[in-house]
Protein backbone atom coordinates (compact mmCIF):
# COMPACT_ATOMS: atom_id res chain seq x y z
CA UNK A 1 0.00 0.00 0.00
CA UNK A 2 1.32 3.77 -0.77
CA UNK A 3 2.54 5.23 2.39
CA UNK A 4 1.97 8.97 0.37
CA UNK A 5 0.07 11.54 2.55
CA UNK A 6 -3.18 12.61 0.87
CA UNK A 7 -1.34 16.05 0.54
CA UNK A 8 1.21 14.49 -1.34
CA UNK A 9 -1.42 12.24 -3.68
CA UNK A 10 -3.71 15.15 -4.60
CA UNK A 11 -0.92 17.53 -5.32
CA UNK A 12 -0.09 14.49 -8.01
CA UNK A 13 -3.20 14.35 -9.48
CA UNK A 14 -3.51 18.04 -9.93
CA UNK A 15 -0.39 18.19 -11.65
CA UNK A 16 -1.55 15.73 -14.32
CA UNK A 17 -1.31 12.33 -12.75
CA UNK A 18 -5.01 11.17 -13.03
CA UNK A 19 -3.78 7.18 -12.21
CA UNK A 20 -2.80 8.73 -8.64
CA UNK A 21 -6.55 9.34 -7.78
CA UNK A 22 -6.89 5.79 -8.02
CA UNK A 23 -4.64 5.30 -4.03
CA UNK A 24 -7.50 7.78 -3.36
CA UNK A 25 -10.15 5.75 -4.12
CA UNK A 26 -8.67 2.67 -2.75
CA UNK A 27 -7.53 4.18 0.84
CA UNK A 28 -11.38 5.91 1.28
CA UNK A 29 -13.51 3.25 -0.54
CA UNK A 30 -14.39 1.02 2.56
CA UNK A 31 -15.32 3.68 4.81
CA UNK A 32 -17.35 5.40 2.06
CA UNK A 33 -19.17 2.04 0.95
CA UNK A 34 -20.15 1.56 4.81
CA UNK A 35 -21.65 5.04 5.48
CA UNK A 36 -23.44 4.97 1.78
CA UNK A 37 -24.62 1.27 2.04
CA UNK A 38 -26.35 1.74 5.58
CA UNK A 39 -27.82 5.58 4.61
CA UNK A 40 -29.06 3.86 1.16
CA UNK A 41 -29.97 0.66 1.91
CA UNK A 42 -28.47 -1.41 -1.08
CA UNK A 43 -25.21 -1.93 -2.83
CA UNK A 44 -26.24 -0.71 -5.87
CA UNK A 45 -27.30 2.18 -4.89
CA UNK A 46 -24.83 2.82 -2.71
CA UNK A 47 -21.84 2.19 -5.15
CA UNK A 48 -23.61 4.92 -7.87
CA UNK A 49 -23.39 7.58 -5.08
CA UNK A 50 -19.99 6.65 -4.10
CA UNK A 51 -19.01 6.56 -7.67
CA UNK A 52 -20.30 9.98 -8.07
CA UNK A 53 -18.95 11.30 -4.62
CA UNK A 54 -15.50 10.55 -6.01
CA UNK A 55 -16.07 11.88 -9.74
CA UNK A 56 -16.85 14.73 -7.99
CA UNK A 57 -14.01 15.36 -5.79
CA UNK A 58 -11.82 14.58 -8.75
CA UNK A 59 -13.79 17.41 -10.30
CA UNK A 60 -13.07 19.88 -7.68
CA UNK A 61 -9.96 18.53 -6.27
CA UNK A 62 -8.28 22.21 -6.91
CA UNK A 63 -10.78 23.68 -4.26
CA UNK A 64 -9.91 21.02 -1.23
CA UNK A 65 -8.48 23.58 0.97
CA UNK A 66 -6.86 21.20 3.08
CA UNK A 67 -5.61 18.08 1.23
CA UNK A 68 -4.24 16.55 4.40
CA UNK A 69 -8.19 16.27 5.15
CA UNK A 70 -8.78 15.09 1.52
CA UNK A 71 -10.71 12.17 3.16
CA UNK A 72 -13.18 14.62 5.30
CA UNK A 73 -13.98 16.27 2.47
CA UNK A 74 -14.61 13.63 0.34
CA UNK A 75 -16.95 12.48 3.13
CA UNK A 76 -18.79 15.49 3.20
CA UNK A 77 -19.17 15.32 -0.63
CA UNK A 78 -20.60 11.71 0.05
CA UNK A 79 -23.10 13.07 2.36
CA UNK A 80 -24.82 15.24 0.47
CA UNK A 81 -25.03 12.39 -2.68
CA UNK A 82 -26.49 10.30 -0.07
CA UNK A 83 -29.27 12.97 0.59
CA UNK A 84 -29.59 13.79 -2.81
CA UNK A 85 -30.45 9.80 -3.45
CA UNK A 86 -32.43 9.31 -0.33
CA UNK A 87 -34.62 12.14 -1.31
CA UNK A 88 -35.41 10.68 -4.76
CA UNK A 89 -36.24 7.48 -3.33
CA UNK A 90 -37.79 8.46 -0.40
CA UNK A 91 -40.95 8.98 -3.13
CA UNK A 92 -41.03 5.39 -3.83
CA UNK A 93 -41.47 2.74 -1.63
CA UNK A 94 -38.29 1.74 0.00
CA UNK A 95 -37.75 -1.82 -0.89
CA UNK A 96 -35.29 -3.37 1.48
CA UNK A 97 -33.13 -5.72 -1.29
CA UNK A 98 -30.97 -8.20 0.16
CA UNK A 99 -27.91 -8.05 -1.16
CA UNK A 100 -26.19 -11.30 -2.70
CA UNK A 101 -22.99 -10.21 -2.76
CA UNK A 102 -23.11 -9.68 0.43
CA UNK A 103 -25.28 -12.50 1.76
CA UNK A 104 -22.53 -14.50 -0.07
CA UNK A 105 -19.20 -12.93 1.71
CA UNK A 106 -21.21 -13.70 5.31
CA UNK A 107 -22.14 -16.81 4.95
CA UNK A 108 -18.22 -17.19 3.71
CA UNK A 109 -17.10 -15.79 6.81
CA UNK A 110 -19.95 -16.12 9.71
CA UNK A 111 -22.83 -17.93 10.98
CA UNK A 112 -26.17 -17.73 9.51
CA UNK A 113 -27.52 -16.04 12.69
CA UNK A 114 -25.10 -13.26 12.14
CA UNK A 115 -26.21 -12.48 8.47
CA UNK A 116 -29.77 -12.41 9.40
CA UNK A 117 -29.02 -10.07 12.72
CA UNK A 118 -27.27 -7.93 10.39
CA UNK A 119 -30.19 -7.68 8.27
CA UNK A 120 -32.48 -7.01 10.91
CA UNK A 121 -30.19 -3.95 11.67
CA UNK A 122 -30.36 -3.12 7.95
CA UNK A 123 -33.98 -3.01 8.08
CA UNK A 124 -34.29 -1.21 11.05
CA UNK A 125 -32.05 1.54 9.83
CA UNK A 126 -34.34 1.73 6.73
CA UNK A 127 -37.60 2.59 9.31
CA UNK A 128 -35.66 5.60 10.39
CA UNK A 129 -36.68 8.58 8.74
CA UNK A 130 -33.61 9.90 6.42
CA UNK A 131 -32.56 12.96 8.76
CA UNK A 132 -31.91 10.60 11.40
CA UNK A 133 -30.70 7.55 10.19
CA UNK A 134 -28.25 10.36 8.42
CA UNK A 135 -26.99 11.53 11.84
CA UNK A 136 -27.23 8.48 13.94
CA UNK A 137 -24.86 6.90 11.12
CA UNK A 138 -22.44 10.02 11.32
CA UNK A 139 -22.58 10.04 15.32
CA UNK A 140 -22.42 6.41 16.39
CA UNK A 141 -21.14 4.72 13.17
CA UNK A 142 -18.50 7.28 12.23
CA UNK A 143 -17.56 8.88 14.94
CA UNK A 144 -17.94 12.34 14.49
CA UNK A 145 -18.31 15.16 16.38
CA UNK A 146 -21.76 16.63 16.86
CA UNK A 147 -19.67 20.61 15.82
CA UNK A 148 -18.51 18.61 12.69
CA UNK A 149 -21.43 17.61 11.92
CA UNK A 150 -23.45 20.43 12.27
CA UNK A 151 -20.90 22.07 10.02
CA UNK A 152 -20.90 19.52 7.24
CA UNK A 153 -24.74 19.13 7.56
CA UNK A 154 -25.66 23.11 8.11
CA UNK A 155 -28.16 21.81 10.62
CA UNK A 156 -27.81 23.07 14.53
CA UNK A 157 -26.15 21.01 17.40
CA UNK A 158 -28.95 20.54 19.16
CA UNK A 159 -31.66 19.22 16.31
CA UNK A 160 -28.94 16.47 15.31
CA UNK A 161 -28.94 15.93 18.88
CA UNK A 162 -32.48 15.14 19.55
CA UNK A 163 -32.24 13.31 15.85
CA UNK A 164 -29.79 11.16 16.70
CA UNK A 165 -31.68 10.44 20.29
CA UNK A 166 -35.16 9.71 18.28
CA UNK A 167 -32.91 7.41 16.00
CA UNK A 168 -31.81 5.10 19.04
CA UNK A 169 -35.20 5.24 20.67
CA UNK A 170 -36.69 3.97 17.35
CA UNK A 171 -33.80 1.42 16.75
CA UNK A 172 -34.08 0.08 20.01
CA UNK A 173 -37.75 -0.67 20.02
CA UNK A 174 -37.05 -1.89 16.52
CA UNK A 175 -34.56 -4.20 16.98
CA UNK A 176 -36.48 -5.78 20.36
CA UNK A 177 -39.36 -5.83 18.33
CA UNK A 178 -37.54 -8.23 15.68
CA UNK A 179 -36.08 -9.86 18.35
CA UNK A 180 -39.35 -11.16 20.27
CA UNK A 181 -40.55 -12.27 17.09
CA UNK B 1 -32.19 18.60 26.52
CA UNK B 2 -30.28 16.31 28.40
CA UNK B 3 -26.60 16.08 27.39
CA UNK B 4 -26.12 12.30 27.90
CA UNK B 5 -25.57 9.91 24.97
CA UNK B 6 -28.66 7.90 24.42
CA UNK B 7 -27.27 4.15 23.92
CA UNK B 8 -27.67 1.47 21.41
CA UNK B 9 -26.18 -2.23 22.05
CA UNK B 10 -22.67 -2.54 21.49
CA UNK B 11 -23.57 -5.91 19.51
CA UNK B 12 -25.96 -3.24 16.81
CA UNK B 13 -23.22 -0.61 16.70
CA UNK B 14 -20.20 -3.21 16.36
CA UNK B 15 -22.13 -4.83 13.46
CA UNK B 16 -22.58 -1.36 11.89
CA UNK B 17 -19.15 -1.15 12.21
CA UNK B 18 -18.22 -3.67 10.12
CA UNK B 19 -16.69 -3.19 6.54
CA UNK B 20 -19.55 -4.02 3.93
CA UNK B 21 -18.93 -5.82 0.66
CA UNK B 22 -18.12 -3.76 -2.18
CA UNK B 23 -17.76 -5.01 -6.04
CA UNK B 24 -14.51 -5.79 -6.91
CA UNK B 25 -14.95 -3.97 -10.21
CA UNK B 26 -15.86 -0.53 -8.36
CA UNK B 27 -12.55 0.89 -8.29
CA UNK B 28 -11.57 0.48 -12.17
CA UNK B 29 -15.19 1.92 -12.91
CA UNK B 30 -14.51 5.09 -11.14
CA UNK B 31 -11.39 5.21 -12.55
CA UNK B 32 -13.01 5.04 -15.92
CA UNK B 33 -15.52 7.51 -15.31
CA UNK B 34 -12.60 9.96 -14.63
CA UNK B 35 -10.41 9.25 -17.71
CA UNK B 36 -13.91 9.73 -19.34
CA UNK B 37 -14.08 13.85 -18.31
CA UNK B 38 -13.73 16.46 -20.26
CA UNK B 39 -10.77 18.34 -19.19
CA UNK B 40 -8.58 16.86 -16.48
CA UNK B 41 -6.52 18.58 -13.99
CA UNK B 42 -2.66 19.40 -15.54
CA UNK B 43 -3.66 19.73 -19.09
CA UNK B 44 -6.53 20.28 -20.90
CA UNK B 45 -7.63 17.08 -23.08
CA UNK B 46 -7.71 18.32 -26.81
CA UNK B 47 -10.75 19.04 -28.87
CA UNK B 48 -12.11 16.14 -31.03
CA UNK B 49 -10.65 18.16 -34.57
CA UNK B 50 -6.82 17.22 -33.36
CA UNK B 51 -5.68 13.63 -33.05
CA UNK B 52 -7.87 12.00 -30.09
CA UNK B 53 -7.38 8.81 -29.71
CA UNK B 54 -9.47 7.78 -27.02
CA UNK B 55 -12.60 9.70 -28.84
CA UNK B 56 -14.00 8.40 -32.44
CA UNK B 57 -11.90 9.24 -35.03
CA UNK B 58 -13.43 11.65 -37.12
CA UNK B 59 -13.13 9.98 -40.88
CA UNK B 60 -12.59 12.96 -42.99
CA UNK B 61 -9.41 14.61 -42.88
CA UNK B 62 -9.92 18.45 -43.13
CA UNK B 63 -10.72 19.89 -39.93
CA UNK B 64 -14.78 20.45 -39.50
CA UNK B 65 -15.97 23.70 -38.52
CA UNK B 66 -19.45 24.60 -37.72
CA UNK B 67 -21.45 27.65 -37.23
CA UNK B 68 -24.81 27.49 -34.95
CA UNK B 69 -27.21 29.99 -34.38
CA UNK B 70 -26.97 29.37 -30.22
CA UNK B 71 -30.28 30.99 -30.04
CA UNK B 72 -32.75 32.12 -32.23
CA UNK B 73 -34.70 35.43 -32.69
CA UNK B 74 -38.49 34.85 -32.74
CA UNK B 75 -40.27 37.04 -35.03
CA UNK B 76 -43.93 36.12 -33.07
CA UNK B 77 -44.55 35.79 -29.54
CA UNK B 78 -45.00 32.50 -27.33
CA UNK B 79 -44.49 30.50 -30.21
CA UNK B 80 -43.54 26.72 -29.29
CA UNK B 81 -40.37 26.46 -32.02
CA UNK B 82 -38.17 28.37 -33.75
CA UNK B 83 -36.46 27.42 -37.42
CA UNK B 84 -32.74 27.03 -36.19
CA UNK B 85 -30.17 26.52 -38.94
CA UNK B 86 -27.02 24.03 -38.60
CA UNK B 87 -23.92 24.43 -40.67
CA UNK B 88 -20.80 22.01 -40.47
CA UNK B 89 -17.81 22.48 -42.61
CA UNK B 90 -16.76 18.88 -43.48
CA UNK B 91 -15.44 18.59 -47.26
CA UNK B 92 -14.61 14.51 -47.27
CA UNK B 93 -18.41 13.46 -45.41
CA UNK B 94 -20.84 11.50 -47.56
CA UNK B 95 -23.71 12.62 -45.08
CA UNK B 96 -24.40 14.75 -42.07
CA UNK B 97 -26.85 14.67 -39.48
CA UNK B 98 -28.06 16.65 -37.16
CA UNK B 99 -28.99 14.15 -33.93
CA UNK B 100 -29.74 15.77 -30.48
CA UNK B 101 -32.63 16.50 -28.18
CA UNK B 102 -35.33 17.55 -30.52
CA UNK B 103 -35.40 15.01 -32.36
CA UNK B 104 -35.11 11.80 -29.99
CA UNK B 105 -31.56 11.41 -31.09
CA UNK B 106 -33.29 9.41 -34.19
CA UNK B 107 -31.20 9.89 -36.99
CA UNK B 108 -34.03 8.65 -39.13
CA UNK B 109 -35.55 12.37 -39.21
CA UNK B 110 -35.17 13.52 -42.88
CA UNK B 111 -36.27 17.15 -41.44
CA UNK B 112 -32.62 17.14 -39.76
CA UNK B 113 -30.40 15.12 -42.80
CA UNK B 114 -28.49 18.15 -43.59
CA UNK B 115 -27.69 18.82 -47.48
CA UNK B 116 -24.00 19.41 -49.34
CA UNK B 117 -24.20 23.07 -50.47
CA UNK B 118 -20.94 23.46 -52.08
CA UNK B 119 -17.38 23.99 -51.29
CA UNK B 120 -17.19 21.66 -47.96
CA UNK B 121 -20.42 23.57 -46.39
CA UNK B 122 -22.97 21.16 -45.20
CA UNK B 123 -26.51 22.81 -44.04
CA UNK B 124 -30.02 22.21 -42.52
CA UNK B 125 -32.78 24.63 -41.00
CA UNK B 126 -35.54 22.61 -39.12
CA UNK B 127 -37.90 23.31 -36.33
CA UNK B 128 -36.23 23.08 -33.08
CA UNK B 129 -38.73 23.65 -29.83
CA UNK B 130 -38.55 26.23 -27.01
CA UNK B 131 -35.87 25.19 -24.79
CA UNK B 132 -32.36 23.83 -23.94
CA UNK B 133 -31.14 21.23 -26.17
CA UNK B 134 -28.19 18.80 -26.56
CA UNK B 135 -27.07 17.72 -29.38
CA UNK B 136 -24.12 16.59 -32.24
CA UNK B 137 -23.51 15.80 -35.89
CA UNK B 138 -23.19 12.42 -37.13
CA UNK B 139 -21.21 12.03 -39.82
CA UNK B 140 -21.50 9.46 -42.58
CA UNK B 141 -23.66 7.61 -39.91
CA UNK B 142 -20.37 6.62 -37.38
CA UNK B 143 -18.68 9.92 -36.02
CA UNK B 144 -20.35 11.87 -33.73
CA UNK B 145 -18.80 15.84 -33.80
CA UNK B 146 -19.77 18.62 -31.65
CA UNK B 147 -20.64 22.02 -33.13
CA UNK B 148 -17.22 23.50 -32.66
CA UNK B 149 -18.76 26.85 -32.57
CA UNK B 150 -21.52 26.01 -29.57
CA UNK B 151 -21.34 25.70 -26.65
CA UNK B 152 -20.65 22.54 -24.90
CA UNK B 153 -22.27 19.72 -23.39
CA UNK B 154 -21.55 16.69 -21.56
CA UNK B 155 -20.50 13.81 -22.94
CA UNK B 156 -21.58 10.73 -20.76
CA UNK B 157 -21.34 8.46 -23.60
CA UNK B 158 -17.71 9.50 -25.09
CA UNK B 159 -18.70 11.58 -27.49
CA UNK B 160 -19.22 15.18 -27.44
CA UNK B 161 -22.52 17.00 -27.48
CA UNK B 162 -23.20 20.67 -28.26
CA UNK B 163 -25.77 22.59 -26.07
CA UNK B 164 -28.35 25.15 -27.65
CA UNK B 165 -30.75 27.14 -26.07
CA UNK B 166 -34.20 28.31 -28.09
CA UNK B 167 -36.10 31.13 -25.91
CA UNK B 168 -39.74 31.28 -25.78
CA UNK B 169 -39.64 35.09 -26.32
CA UNK B 170 -37.20 37.60 -26.82
CA UNK C 1 -42.77 35.38 -47.65
CA UNK C 2 -40.95 35.66 -44.13
CA UNK C 3 -37.77 37.86 -44.06
CA UNK C 4 -34.74 36.10 -42.85
CA UNK C 5 -33.31 37.96 -39.29
CA UNK C 6 -30.04 38.04 -38.36
CA UNK C 7 -28.89 36.92 -34.74
CA UNK C 8 -26.25 38.61 -32.81
CA UNK C 9 -23.43 36.34 -33.81
CA UNK C 10 -24.19 37.19 -37.54
CA UNK C 11 -25.66 33.64 -38.50
CA UNK C 12 -28.68 33.28 -40.71
CA UNK C 13 -31.78 31.65 -39.22
CA UNK C 14 -35.30 31.97 -40.04
CA UNK C 15 -38.81 32.16 -37.86
CA UNK C 16 -41.10 29.37 -37.86
CA UNK C 17 -44.62 28.69 -37.78
CA UNK C 18 -45.50 27.53 -34.15
CA UNK C 19 -45.45 24.01 -34.06
CA UNK C 20 -46.48 21.72 -31.00
CA UNK C 21 -43.08 19.90 -29.60
CA UNK C 22 -43.53 16.17 -28.97
CA UNK C 23 -43.02 14.29 -25.83
CA UNK C 24 -39.64 12.03 -26.12
CA UNK C 25 -40.78 8.25 -25.83
CA UNK C 26 -38.38 5.01 -24.67
CA UNK C 27 -39.55 3.44 -27.72
CA UNK C 28 -38.16 -0.09 -28.51
CA UNK C 29 -34.45 0.92 -28.31
CA UNK C 30 -33.55 -0.69 -24.89
CA UNK C 31 -33.56 -4.01 -23.52
CA UNK C 32 -36.68 -5.22 -20.72
CA UNK C 33 -34.53 -4.61 -18.24
CA UNK C 34 -32.73 -1.51 -18.99
CA UNK C 35 -35.88 -0.02 -20.08
CA UNK C 36 -38.01 -1.19 -16.93
CA UNK C 37 -35.18 0.46 -14.89
CA UNK C 38 -35.23 4.28 -16.91
CA UNK C 39 -39.27 4.16 -16.70
CA UNK C 40 -38.73 4.25 -13.21
CA UNK C 41 -36.76 7.04 -13.10
CA UNK C 42 -38.46 9.04 -15.27
CA UNK C 43 -41.96 7.96 -13.24
CA UNK C 44 -39.99 9.43 -10.11
CA UNK C 45 -39.16 12.06 -12.05
CA UNK C 46 -42.49 12.98 -13.22
CA UNK C 47 -43.75 12.86 -9.99
CA UNK C 48 -41.22 15.09 -8.39
CA UNK C 49 -41.57 17.57 -11.02
CA UNK C 50 -38.99 17.35 -12.52
CA UNK C 51 -38.03 17.81 -16.20
CA UNK C 52 -38.45 14.27 -16.98
CA UNK C 53 -38.24 14.94 -20.81
CA UNK C 54 -34.40 15.14 -20.05
CA UNK C 55 -34.13 11.82 -18.54
CA UNK C 56 -36.00 10.19 -21.68
CA UNK C 57 -33.59 12.24 -24.34
CA UNK C 58 -30.37 11.21 -21.85
CA UNK C 59 -31.72 7.40 -22.22
CA UNK C 60 -32.13 7.87 -25.79
CA UNK C 61 -28.50 9.65 -26.59
CA UNK C 62 -27.66 6.65 -24.83
CA UNK C 63 -29.49 3.98 -27.37
CA UNK C 64 -28.82 6.33 -30.43
CA UNK C 65 -25.12 5.84 -29.87
CA UNK C 66 -25.15 2.33 -28.78
CA UNK C 67 -24.09 2.30 -25.16
CA UNK C 68 -24.85 -0.69 -22.86
CA UNK C 69 -27.74 -0.74 -20.77
CA UNK C 70 -26.13 -0.48 -17.16
CA UNK C 71 -24.09 2.47 -18.35
CA UNK C 72 -27.47 4.17 -20.20
CA UNK C 73 -29.53 3.58 -16.29
CA UNK C 74 -26.45 4.78 -14.79
CA UNK C 75 -26.21 8.34 -16.61
CA UNK C 76 -29.93 8.53 -16.61
CA UNK C 77 -29.99 8.10 -13.01
CA UNK C 78 -27.08 10.45 -12.04
CA UNK C 79 -28.66 13.37 -14.82
CA UNK C 80 -31.77 12.82 -12.08
CA UNK C 81 -30.05 13.33 -9.23
CA UNK C 82 -28.26 16.76 -10.64
CA UNK C 83 -31.99 18.19 -11.82
CA UNK C 84 -33.40 17.28 -8.51
CA UNK C 85 -29.99 19.64 -6.85
CA UNK C 86 -29.89 21.86 -9.94
CA UNK C 87 -33.69 22.66 -9.24
CA UNK C 88 -33.05 23.02 -5.50
CA UNK C 89 -30.36 25.50 -5.60
CA UNK C 90 -32.01 27.17 -8.42
CA UNK C 91 -35.23 27.09 -6.66
CA UNK C 92 -38.89 25.62 -7.26
CA UNK C 93 -40.27 28.21 -9.90
CA UNK C 94 -37.32 27.95 -11.75
CA UNK C 95 -38.27 27.25 -15.80
CA UNK C 96 -37.81 24.02 -16.57
CA UNK C 97 -34.79 25.15 -19.41
CA UNK C 98 -32.61 26.73 -16.46
CA UNK C 99 -33.23 23.67 -14.71
CA UNK C 100 -32.09 21.76 -17.50
CA UNK C 101 -28.93 23.68 -17.81
CA UNK C 102 -28.32 23.90 -14.69
CA UNK C 103 -27.87 20.01 -14.23
CA UNK C 104 -25.39 20.39 -16.97
CA UNK C 105 -23.63 23.01 -15.18
CA UNK C 106 -23.32 20.69 -11.91
CA UNK C 107 -22.39 17.69 -14.20
CA UNK C 108 -19.68 19.67 -15.19
CA UNK C 109 -18.23 20.77 -12.17
CA UNK C 110 -20.41 23.09 -11.28
CA UNK C 111 -21.42 23.36 -7.08
CA UNK C 112 -24.67 24.17 -6.00
CA UNK C 113 -24.25 27.22 -4.36
CA UNK C 114 -22.64 28.33 -7.37
CA UNK C 115 -25.81 28.00 -9.07
CA UNK C 116 -27.74 29.31 -6.32
CA UNK C 117 -25.59 32.66 -6.29
CA UNK C 118 -25.84 33.03 -10.51
CA UNK C 119 -30.12 32.78 -9.18
CA UNK C 120 -29.46 35.41 -6.74
CA UNK C 121 -27.08 37.62 -8.82
CA UNK C 122 -29.69 37.47 -11.75
CA UNK C 123 -33.14 37.91 -9.54
CA UNK C 124 -35.65 37.62 -12.39
CA UNK C 125 -33.60 37.82 -15.29
CA UNK C 126 -33.26 34.04 -17.02
CA UNK C 127 -30.44 31.78 -16.52
CA UNK C 128 -30.25 29.86 -19.31
CA UNK C 129 -27.60 31.11 -21.04
CA UNK C 130 -25.64 32.30 -18.42
CA UNK C 131 -25.93 28.11 -16.96
CA UNK C 132 -25.07 27.01 -20.37
CA UNK C 133 -21.82 29.33 -20.88
CA UNK C 134 -21.19 28.33 -17.09
CA UNK C 135 -21.26 24.47 -18.24
CA UNK C 136 -18.84 25.64 -21.48
CA UNK C 137 -16.37 27.56 -19.83
CA UNK C 138 -15.64 24.08 -17.35
CA UNK C 139 -16.03 21.65 -20.47
CA UNK C 140 -12.97 23.79 -21.84
CA UNK C 141 -11.09 23.67 -18.99
CA UNK C 142 -11.49 26.97 -17.18
CA UNK C 143 -11.58 25.47 -12.92
CA UNK C 144 -15.29 25.58 -11.69
CA UNK C 145 -14.60 27.97 -9.11
CA UNK C 146 -13.36 30.78 -11.77
CA UNK C 147 -16.02 29.73 -14.02
CA UNK C 148 -18.42 30.65 -11.47
CA UNK C 149 -16.92 33.50 -10.54
CA UNK C 150 -16.98 34.51 -14.11
CA UNK C 151 -20.45 34.10 -14.80
CA UNK C 152 -21.53 35.56 -11.62
CA UNK C 153 -19.61 38.95 -12.44
CA UNK C 154 -20.88 38.65 -16.32
CA UNK C 155 -24.95 38.45 -14.64
CA UNK C 156 -24.61 40.92 -12.14
CA UNK C 157 -23.17 43.09 -14.52
CA UNK C 158 -26.21 43.00 -16.57
CA UNK C 159 -24.93 40.93 -19.36
CA UNK C 160 -27.72 39.85 -21.65
CA UNK C 161 -27.63 36.76 -23.67
CA UNK C 162 -26.07 38.57 -26.77
CA UNK C 163 -23.37 39.80 -24.51
CA UNK C 164 -22.62 36.09 -22.76
CA UNK C 165 -22.37 34.22 -26.37
CA UNK C 166 -20.17 36.86 -27.45
CA UNK C 167 -18.44 36.18 -24.06
CA UNK C 168 -18.04 32.37 -24.62
CA UNK C 169 -17.02 33.01 -28.88
CA UNK C 170 -14.35 35.01 -27.51
CA UNK C 171 -13.21 32.17 -25.00
CA UNK C 172 -13.12 29.59 -27.56
CA UNK C 173 -11.33 31.29 -29.67
CA UNK C 174 -8.89 32.68 -27.68
CA UNK C 175 -8.40 28.46 -26.21
CA UNK C 176 -8.30 26.97 -30.12
CA UNK C 177 -5.54 29.73 -30.56
CA UNK C 178 -3.60 27.65 -27.53
CA UNK C 179 -4.29 29.69 -24.68
CA UNK C 180 -4.72 28.70 -21.22
CA UNK C 181 -8.22 28.55 -20.60
CA UNK C 182 -8.39 29.96 -17.21
CA UNK C 183 -6.09 33.12 -18.82
CA UNK C 184 -8.29 33.32 -21.50
CA UNK C 185 -11.89 33.47 -19.83
CA UNK C 186 -10.19 35.88 -16.93
CA UNK C 187 -8.72 38.20 -19.59
CA UNK C 188 -11.91 38.82 -21.75
CA UNK C 189 -14.44 38.99 -18.89
CA UNK C 190 -12.61 42.08 -17.66
CA UNK C 191 -13.18 43.32 -21.30
CA UNK C 192 -16.73 42.46 -21.46
CA UNK C 193 -17.11 44.05 -17.92
CA UNK C 194 -15.86 46.98 -18.58
CA UNK C 195 -17.99 47.25 -21.59
CA UNK C 196 -21.05 46.60 -19.88
CA UNK C 197 -19.81 49.27 -17.65
CA UNK C 198 -19.55 51.99 -20.17
CA UNK C 199 -23.27 51.06 -21.66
Amino acid sequence: MDASSDADIVGRVLDGDVDAFALLVERYRDRCARYAMHMLGNREDAEEVMQDAFVRAYRALGRCEDPERFGAWLFRILVNRCRTAGARRSRRARTFVSDELALMSASQEHPAERTAWREEIQRALAELRPEQREAFLLKNVEGLGYEEMSEMTGVGVSALKMRVMRACDRLRVLLQEANSA
Amino acid sequence: MPDHEPMVADAVLGELRQPVPVSATFNARVMRAIQELPHRHGRVVPLPTRSSPRRIRIAFGAVAAGVLAMFALPSSPRAHARRVQFVLVAPRARNVKVVGDFNGWDTSHAAFHAKNRGGGVWSVTAPVPVGHHRYAFLVDDTVWVADPMAPRADEDFGTPNSALLVPDQE
Amino acid sequence: MRRALRSAAGLLFLPAAAASAQRPALGAAFDPATRAAIQSIVDSARADGLPADALVNKALEGAGKHAAGPRIVGAVRMLYGELAASREALGAASRRDEVTAGAQALHAGAATPDLHALRLAAGRRPLGMPLMVLTDLMSRGVPPETAAGIMDSLVRAGARDADLVAFQRNVRLDVDRGAAPAAAATTRVRGALAALRSH
